[in-house]
């Protein structure tokens, strides 16, 4: 290649002045220029290209089921009934923005990407409060926002909250969140019978908005609740599902079942565990305090409601811990409530009156007697009714009706009656709330238990509440110790002792909850050198061991009396030797 | 179903570094209520040699603004009112969007074209100023309560979270 080139002809003639300078610079008269054509026939310079390719990063993408544009829900989507809209807000001052943000977590067995990112890219529950889109009537605590959290993206749940600490306001804050993101559609809740009306009331406070059924009255009624799909919310009790069981079997379909004090169904063999396991529906949780009551196979059973075949009887208990974990929410008052008036326990051990000690000791040392000649023939009822037998005199001396416990407890109703304060006294027998009832009728008692007729019971409840004259309730451990707020009681009594401290801790827990008014004074009754210490004995050494298998997860025990432990009260003797329980 | 154009909805793209894998660009649709609408993230963009010595200190810009946040914010169906960022670099991606883009400010901002949105101080992307006053007028009231930076900590487990599954894919 040749490159064409210019020249110039740069010889000027140049004519230089006469001046001395001139003269001694010498300058010659032209100036010589010689131009030579540059040679651009050789190989071009090489080049080199830096490509800087502009290509477009690769994109995932995912829509959600609240996108007008979603294809999410397969089934075809119902609108909302009305009064599931958007509830006008009091004024209420803007709160402040909390140091915690509630974040759902995707629990373990959500598996797909876009499943787990639907959960992880939720607002934090807090900013829902704050937006409205869910309004409270109080503001929940920072561990009911945890639970609402657990609760929403599992499929199976325990909820298993110490009684008092609103296991009921998060499951409803937790269900109105699904349904009014669409995940659900209609939801069953069941419950025992006395706890219809409090979570209707409930409901009522914290989701106003959500319709409900309660599934009440004669048959043809019932029927016709249980088909009607008007409310997304049904509401049932344990005892219904025996009855209305060829209508469950039919093509109902829940899209959640709730059971409440989920405890009920732990018998897998019960009629009610089996119907309520036969119910079809996509999720299930249970509302417990006490998911083990005595042995780890109580669990078993809850599971055998949420995930058929997850958990297997005779499982290791370590095993069962590490399946559980995720699945179990657990919280105490210690650990979460620490605004909340203290518990305060007064255990009051008194020694049978003369006429109690005497009929005492005979009736044990024969009882015994008895027990020890039936040698192989003893089985648990045996002991079972010594046991019961001894604890009614520790109650009352059955021929003169003397009482260590009722002079004890008469005196300090004098003080609750004197400072204008109420009290509810527990006892496991209704003949002994009667007798109670009776002694004790200068502070207005009333009965609460299974002999008072359903429909009165709430009336019962509010004329404690309300009538100033009324200063003691008596309960029985069965009727009174499940789901009732009492929280305006400041003193328990515990004029006999369960075998479970768990259902004791259920009764406490009738007053020691959320909306306390101040501590609550619990008095546990025991009489000395009797039975009830050595039961005591037993139990305390179980409770510190109830924790540990939904706390800690370490190998649990059982919390009840196991037979041999009961065979143990007595330390029977054969003229075989120590007499065991039956295999 | 209502209409996707009527559904006011926010957007929030984030860039995301890691050590290993690159950039991953992040951006969540949300709906006024703070829930999520559409969520969509990149594959790892790692700069080629070429690219760092030619493109030097523009190299950020171009990788967050132009590769990835261009990329990001043409892909969604819905139309967001504006589109918050937490990186200044990703700013760039405005002139090839039509959508506002604002950055928000971590702190009390002091600088001038800083304005008040929700509960946060945001700045609108240089030579668009002017999007201040759509961004104003459109924006919904019931998004008042948004604290606009809390969404960024959401891209940043969502991408997390993707990356394990790819990983254990």
């Amino acid at each position: 290649m040749s490159l064409a080139a210019t020249t110039f002809d740069l010889a000027v003639s140049v004519r230089a002045l006469a001046s001395p300078l001139s003269v001694a610079l010498r300058q010659p008269d032209a100036i010589e220029v010689r131009s030579q054509p540059l040679d651009f026939s050789a190989e071009p310079p090489t080049t080199i290209t830096l490509k800087t390719p502009r290509t477009q990063p690769r994109v995932f993408s995912f829509t959600f089921p609240e996108a007008p544009h979603s294809a999410a829900p397969a089934r075809p989507v119902k609108k909302p009934a009305p009064s599931l809209g958007h509830i006008v807000p009091p004024s209420l001052p803007p709160a402040e923005p909390r140091q915690s943000l509630t974040r759902i977590r995707p629990p373990g067995d959500i598996i797909r990407l876009e499943d787990r990112l639907y959960y992880v890219l939720q607002p934090p529950l807090e900013t829902l409060v704050q937006s409205d889109a869910l309004h409270f009537p109080f503001e929940p605590f920072p561990y009911q926002f945890q639970g609402v959290a657990f609760l929403y993206p599992r499929y199976s749940a325990v909820l298993a909250d110490e009684m008092g600490l609103g296991k009921t306001m998060q499951a409803i804050t937790a269900i109105r969140m699904l349904l009014r993101s669409g995940e659900l559609r209609s939801v069953l809740l069941i419950c025992p019978k006395p706890l219809v009306t409090n979570w209707q009331r409930e409901f009522g406070l914290w989701a106003p908005e959500i319709p409900l059924t309660i599934i009440e009255g004669d048959a043809v009624k019932r029927r016709w609740q249980w088909t009607q799909e008007a409310a997304p919310v049904k509401i049932a009790n344990y005892e219904l599902l025996m009855r209305d069981r060829d209508v469950l079997d039919e093509s109902l379909a829940f899209d959640l079942v709730v059971l409440d004090e989920a405890q009920r169904i732990k018998n897998t063999a019960s009629t009610t565990s089996q119907i309520a396991r036969s119910i079809r529906r996509s999720r299930n949780w249970a509302l417990t305090g006490t998911p083990i009551e005595n042995t780890p196979d109580d669990l078993v059973g809850i599971f055998e409601f949420l995930s058929p075949g997850y958990l297997r009887p005779g499982t290791a208990p370590r095993r069962i811990a590490e399946l559980v974990r995720e699945h179990i929410l657990r919280r105490t008052k210690d650990m979460v409530l620490t605004d909340l008036p203290p518990k305060m326990f007064r255990d009051a051990e008194l020694d049978l009156s003369p006429e109690q000690r005497a009929t005492y000791e005979m009736a044990e040392n024969e009882g015994v007697m008895q027990l020890n000649s039936m040698g192989d023939q003893i089985t648990i009822q045996h002991v079972f009714e010594l046991v019961l037998r001894l604890k009614q005199i520790c109650n009352f001396d059955p021929s003169t009706g003397t009482s260590s416990k009722l002079e004890r407890l008469e005196a300090d109703l004098e003080e609750v009656a004197a400072s204008g304060k109420k009290a509810i006294v527990f006892s496991q027998w209704v003949k002994c709330l009667e007798i109670l009832k009776h002694q004790l009728r200068r502070f207005g008692p009333l009965e609460y238990h299974g002999q008072i007729p359903s429909k009165h019971r709430d009336g019962v409840l509010k004329q404690f509440k309300e009538d100033k004259s009324k200063h003691v309730i008596l309960m029985s451990y069965g009727a009174g110790s499940v789901g009732l707020n009492l929280q305006f009681c400041e003193y328990v009594f515990l004029f006999d002792r369960w075998w479970n401290p768990a259902v004791e801790d259920q009764a406490v827990n009738r007053a020691h909850r959320i909306g306390a008014a101040g501590p609550v004074t619990i008095t546990r009754m025991l009489s000395l050198a009797t039975i009830e210490e050595r039961i005591n004995q037993v139990l305390e050494h179980k409770r510190a061991l109830f924790d540990q298998i939904i706390g800690q997860n370490t190998a649990p025990a059982s919390v009840g009396l196991s037979q041999g432990e009961i065979f143990g009260l007595f330390n029977l003797r054969s003229p075989k030797g120590v007499i065991t329980p039956a295999a | 179903m209502s209409d996707s154009k009527s559904v006011p909805c926010i957007g929030f793209l984030t860039v995301v570094e890691n050590a290993e894998l690159g950039l991953l660009g992040g951006y969540l649709l949300l709906n006024a209520t703070g829930r999520p609408l559409e969520f969509h993230c990149t594959a790892p963009v790692q700069p080629s040699r070429a690219q760092e010595i030619l493109y030097g200190a523009t190299l950020r810009p171009y990788l967050y603004g132009e590769q990835i946040g261009q990329t990001l914010l043409a892909r969604p169906k819905l139309t967001p009112l504006v589109v918050c960022t937490d990186h200044e670099h990703v700013l760039s991606a405005r002139d090839f969007s039509p959508v506002p883009l604002v950055l928000v400010c971590q702190t009390e901002s002091a600088r001038p074209p800083a304005f008040c949105l929700a509960r946060n101080q945001v700045v609108a992307a240089p030579h668009y100023a002017s999007d201040q006053q759509a961004i104003l007028a459109a924006w919904p009231i019931q998004a008042d309560h948004l604290d606009l930076n809390e969404p960024f900590a959401r891209i940043r487990e969502a991408l997390e979270e993707a990356q394990k599954t790819a990983r254990a894919a």
